[in-house]
């Protein structure tokens, strides 16, 4: 970026036609950078590899209706946004609109991105003209969903109803609550996994807002102020902890997306934002959860285990060495989890292998994170340094996640909470699909038949009043 | 001529070399089948059976030996016929040795590949350490070497030697505190500590999580934070290669033009199944590979196969130091003395480290004092005291290539599947037993220096389970098996991963080597395919 902005200065001094309005403010540049942070735009449009070139797209972003392929937003005039305008870019992170009309499907979440000041747009367009480094290339994959999603002006009815309606600051709210709020509803698009979605896919900014969703199989759990349901027993600073670090001792770890979320992101938006957010989550309506007697890191006791049930000894045969196909929870745990989180799941007192009791993840009535994590692990850059827990989806069957995660649940978590194969499956599989990409092609169809018997029934009225015509002529 | 095969490559032997070897032709679009004589078993059993186990000092006992695939150390699969009873614990299993190793992951130096030319002793390496580098870069990357850049790791306290074209992947790990004490203060007696490069991993690296200093690199890594070949066995098989377990090759097919025409291999239940390929990899050890070649009558031309068998056949020495050093704290071993790495000396005697053990001692400490009938509150105060004091010292010398010493398949003896076991003859040569007496020097210097008091240095010959020299490479047909580029002189698409092929052993474990040449045999291999 530097390098770059070098350059445009010693071509603007070299040709001597330096116009003091078109020389690019690096301040300007360097916030745009930060907005960009704030939004994640890294997260979608560079591929999590190393030496992915920045902002070049092609990460596959997983949707119910199938994948979405990020596009190439460095300021490459041939394969990029190199030339837009102002107002193209504008349009483009507001609208879900591109110059030429293509409308984009809202894996950008442009329905949040609709709030974005005016500042912050020119702050974000100036970072991406000018502190990126333009590649002439097109992604290795483009978008291709299944009809009918591949329909992209169905997306314009869409944007009516579900579009984005800016940002509104909550009345008689503080300064700080509200930079949070802006930073939580629009740059930060927390809702996009953290609202329930309704029937069309569309996100819930009503009643229901930021009290939980689900991405990917991963739930994202309610973040409302409700003590239960909610984070409404988080102390500030604890959720500011959680934010850089993607852990808050005594409340949980961050994984799979909200982990990406921590180090794309919000580790490294300034302790004045975080305590923003903070200060804005707390006063978020609480919706509650009349099932939820406790909130999840409220499991704080670790119940007591027989060491005859997880040293059972070694069979008496050399096969029996080889044989790992047991699904007994407490032998798996001790093989294959204790090593690191204790075998009274206590972890470590500096948190590099975080306790299982007081776990969000373990202790939620929702058990989906805790599978998913022993499935997929944790891999984690936070303010405070690298967290990685290896991934044991290829060395322990469905089956055997299921028999560990109940074994985890009833010793650390909630005892109520148990986990069966076949939820392992589905939730490896992306968890639930939402009832909208079955019935799509069906509602298509059905709509069709419904415009054929609106246009028959139109025909008949005219055959008929014809008639009537006729038989009055007549 | 065939013109349909089963595969482009088949690689048998599923270790860090053969894993390696096939991750290398996959990934470069080749299709390989990986054939592998034992079974894959998760890291989390391999625990469980350590865990479970009443032998903890028998690093083989959490693997399975079984009739149809013994490990090497079953006291029945080698007959030793020579005063020495070699019995390396080569295992079988996807991923291999790698398995229980310690991780050290060394370079060797120009000189240890020159020595003839050098020193007018042992065999040159057809190659030198220039051409071999690149590929020493490679293999740091491939199995996560952590390491420092800063030492002369031919131990003579110079600049940082050998040469490196790239830095090694991971920082070096901390200091152990026995390792801070012991170099603070056997280097007043001119002792250079060289800090090891290893396979452990000091921050998450290809999915494996950072070493936590588990201190149980043998038998079994807990959480895979040290390299084992199964890594690459996984990478190889997400490439697109074919992995097949319980498969032990028996024969290798000879085909047209001294060429390979096919393997034969026999599973458990008895079925055999021949598979062609274009070029084969042979990457069973240091025994089972020359074994193979000699069952099958190929790339034997020179009469070397199975010959020259080096291991660094070492001593020890414990004593009780005068001051805690808390061994067992931390990693297994970080490295030790290298001052008898290299120098004319070598014309004479063999070339000597001296590398301090760090596993937990209690179970040494309390052998000996209960041998001693220590019983009661003495017991275990003695136990707290010695064990926070214990010192190990683990020595190796440098063997040299002699014909006598020698594989061969023991046709008086076979396994489940009807093939042979392995006969040894080994006699450790004048060359280690001339460095013998400088090492016990340098042991009288440790002990004084740690104003210690042994408890035994005089331990006898002991296996290292470095295997080498069996498959000998070098620039003559007449006298070599391989040349520098791993194939046999005998049989053009035969290749041998193996540390076998290793003609001069020098003092370093030679994994990190044999993962090079294994990755350079593939790049000749994926040229021609």
């Amino acid at each position: 970026m530097l390098r770059r902005l070098a350059l445009l200065f010693a071509l603007i001094a070299a040709t001597g036609a330096a116009e003091a309005q078109t020389a690019p403010d690096p301040a300007l540049v360097e916030r745009g950078e930060y907005v960009a942070r704030a939004g994640d735009c890294a997260a979608c449009h560079t591929m999590p590899v190393p030496g992915a070139a920045p902002f070049a797209g092609g990460y596959a972003i997983p949707s119910p209706m199938g994948d979405i392929v990020s596009t190439n937003i460095t300021p490459s005039k041939t394969h990029g946004i190199g030339n837009y305008s102002l107002e193209d870019f504008a349009r483009a992170v507001r609208r879900g609109v591109l110059p030429d009309g293509t409308r984009l499907y809202p894996a950008m979440p442009y329905p949040a991105f609709s709030g974005i000041a005016d500042d912050d747009i020119a702050a974000l367009y100036a970072y991406f003209m000018l502190g990126v480094e333009p590649v002439d290339a097109a992604p290795a994959a483009a978008t291709r969903l299944p009809f009918p999603f591949d329909v992209r002006a169905l997306m314009i009815g869409w944007n009516v109803l579900f579009g984005g309606t800016g940002f509104a600051p909550a009345p008689g709210a503080s300064p700080e609550v509200i930079r949070g709020q802006y930073l939580v509803q629009t740059l930060g698009h927390c809702g996009t996994c953290h609202s329930p979605r309704n029937l069309l896919m569309g996100e819930e900014t009503g009643s229901r807002y930021l009290s939980g969703g689900s991405v990917g199989g991963w739930i994202a759990p309610n973040i409302t102020s409700d003590p239960v349901a909610g984070i409404g027993g988080w102390t500030g600073s604890e959720i500011v902890a959680f934010l850089r670090d993607g852990y808050a001792p005594g409340k949980g770890v961050a994984g799979g997306p909200m982990a990406e979320a921590v180090e794309h992101s919000l580790r490294h938006l300034s302790d004045g934002d975080l305590g923003a957010i903070a200060a804005y989550l707390k006063t978020v309506t609480a919706v509650g959860d009349p099932g939820a007697t406790r909130p999840a890191f409220g499991w704080t006791e670790a119940r007591p285990v027989a060491v005859t049930a997880y040293e059972t000894g070694n069979g008496p045969t050399q096969a029996d060495l080889a044989d790992a196909s047991t699904l007994d929870g407490a032998i798996l745990y001790n093989g294959a989890c204790a090593t690191c989180h204790g075998i009274d799941g206590a972890g470590t007192p500096d948190g590099t292998f975080p306790s299982l009791t007081a776990s969000t993840t373990v202790g939620s009535d929702d058990p989906a994170n805790l599978v998913l994590t022993i499935s997929q692990g944790i891999d984690r850059k936070g303010a405070g340094g690298h967290a990685f827990m290896q991934a044991f989806g290829a060395e322990l069957s469905d089956a055997q996640i299921a028999a560990i995660a109940s074994y985890v649940t009833s010793r650390f978590g909630n005892p109520a909470v148990t986990v069966d194969e076949a939820a392992v499956s589905a939730l490896r599989a992306g968890g639930p699909t939402p009832w909208i990409v079955p019935a799509a092609p069906w509602l298509v169809a059905i709509a069709g038949g419904a415009i054929l018997l609106v246009i028959v029934g139109l025909l008949s009225l005219l055959f008929f009043r014809r008639r009537r015509h006729g038989h009055g002529f007549a | 001529m065939e013109t349909q095969f089963d595969a482009d490559v088949i690689v048998v032997g599923s270790g860090a070399l053969g894993a390696n070897a096939a991750y290398e032709l996959a990934r470069q679009g080749k299709s390989v089948i990986i054939l592998e004589a034992g079974v894959r078993i998760p890291r989390w059993k391999i625990v469980e059976n350590y865990r479970n186990s009443s032998k903890k000092q028998n690093y083989n006992a959490p693997y399975p030996n079984e009739p149809w695939a013994h490990t090497s150390y079953d006291v029945d699969y080698i007959d030793n016929t020579g005063s020495f009873d070699f019995r390396p614990g080569m295992l079988k299993l996807v991923g291999g040795t790698t398995w229980h190793w310690a991780a050290a992951a060394w370079r060797y130096i120009p000189h240890d590949m020159k020595l003839r030319s050098t020193y007018g002793v042992g065999r040159d390496w057809p190659i030198d350490y220039d051409v071999l580098e690149p590929w020493y870069g490679r293999a740091e990357v491939a199995l996560g070497v952590a390491g420092t850049g800063d030492d002369d790791q031919s131990g003579q306290g110079g600049a940082p030697f050998p040469p490196r074209s790239t830095p090694y992947p991971l920082p070096p790990e901390g200091k152990t505190y026995m390792f801070q004490r012991l170099q603070s203060r056997l280097r007043e007696l001119g002792y250079n500590f060289i800090h090891e490069p290893n396979a452990r991993t000091t921050a998450p690296y290809d999915g494996r999580p950072a070493c936590a200093g588990n201190n149980n690199c043998m038998p079994v890594c807990p959480i895979g934070a040290m390299y084992s070949g199964d890594v690459h066995v996984d990478h190889a098989v997400r490439a697109g290669a074919e992995l097949r377990t319980d498969t032990t090759a028996y024969r290798l097919e000879k085909g047209e033009a001294g060429r390979i025409a096919a393997v034969h291999y026999r599973r458990s239940s008895g079925e055999d199944v021949r598979l062609t390929a274009r070029y084969f990899v042979i990457a069973c050890h240091g025994l089972e590979t020359p074994k193979l070649l000699l069952l099958s009558e190929v790339a034997n031309s020179s009469d070397q196969v199975g010959r020259n068998l080096m291991d660094h056949s070492g001593i020890g020495l414990q004593f009780v130091a005068d001051e805690p050093v808390w061994m067992g704290r931390g990693q297994i071993q970080q490295g030790g003395i290298f001052n008898w790495r290299d120098g004319p000396f070598r014309a004479r005697h063999a070339a000597i480290k001296h590398a301090p053990s760090n596993y937990v001692p209690n179970t040494s400490v309390t052998q000996r004092l209960l041998k001693e009938g220590i019983m009661g509150a003495e017991l275990e105060a003695r136990i707290r005291d010695e064990a926070a004091r214990w010192v190990d010292i683990s020595t190796v010398f440098e063997m040299l290539p002699h014909p006598t010493n020698r594989v061969t398949p023991n046709y008086d003896r076979q396994d489940a599947l009807g093939i042979p076991m392995l006969r040894v003859h080994y006699e450790i040569d004048d060359y280690v037993k001339a460095a013998r007496p400088v090492a016990m020097n340098d042991f009288r210097n440790f002990v004084r220096g740690m104003g210690g008091a042994v408890v035994d240095d005089d331990t006898g010959w002991q296996n290292r389970d470095h295997l080498m020299g069996s498959v000998i490479m070098g620039a003559d047909p007449a006298d070599s098996v391989v040349d520098g580029d791993c194939r046999t002189y005998d049989n053009p698409n035969l290749f041998l991963a193996t540390t076998g092929v290793i003609p001069a052993s020098g003092v370093i474990n030679p994994t990190l080597t044999g993962v090079a040449l294994a990755i350079r045999l593939a790049d000749t291999i994926a040229r021609e395919v």
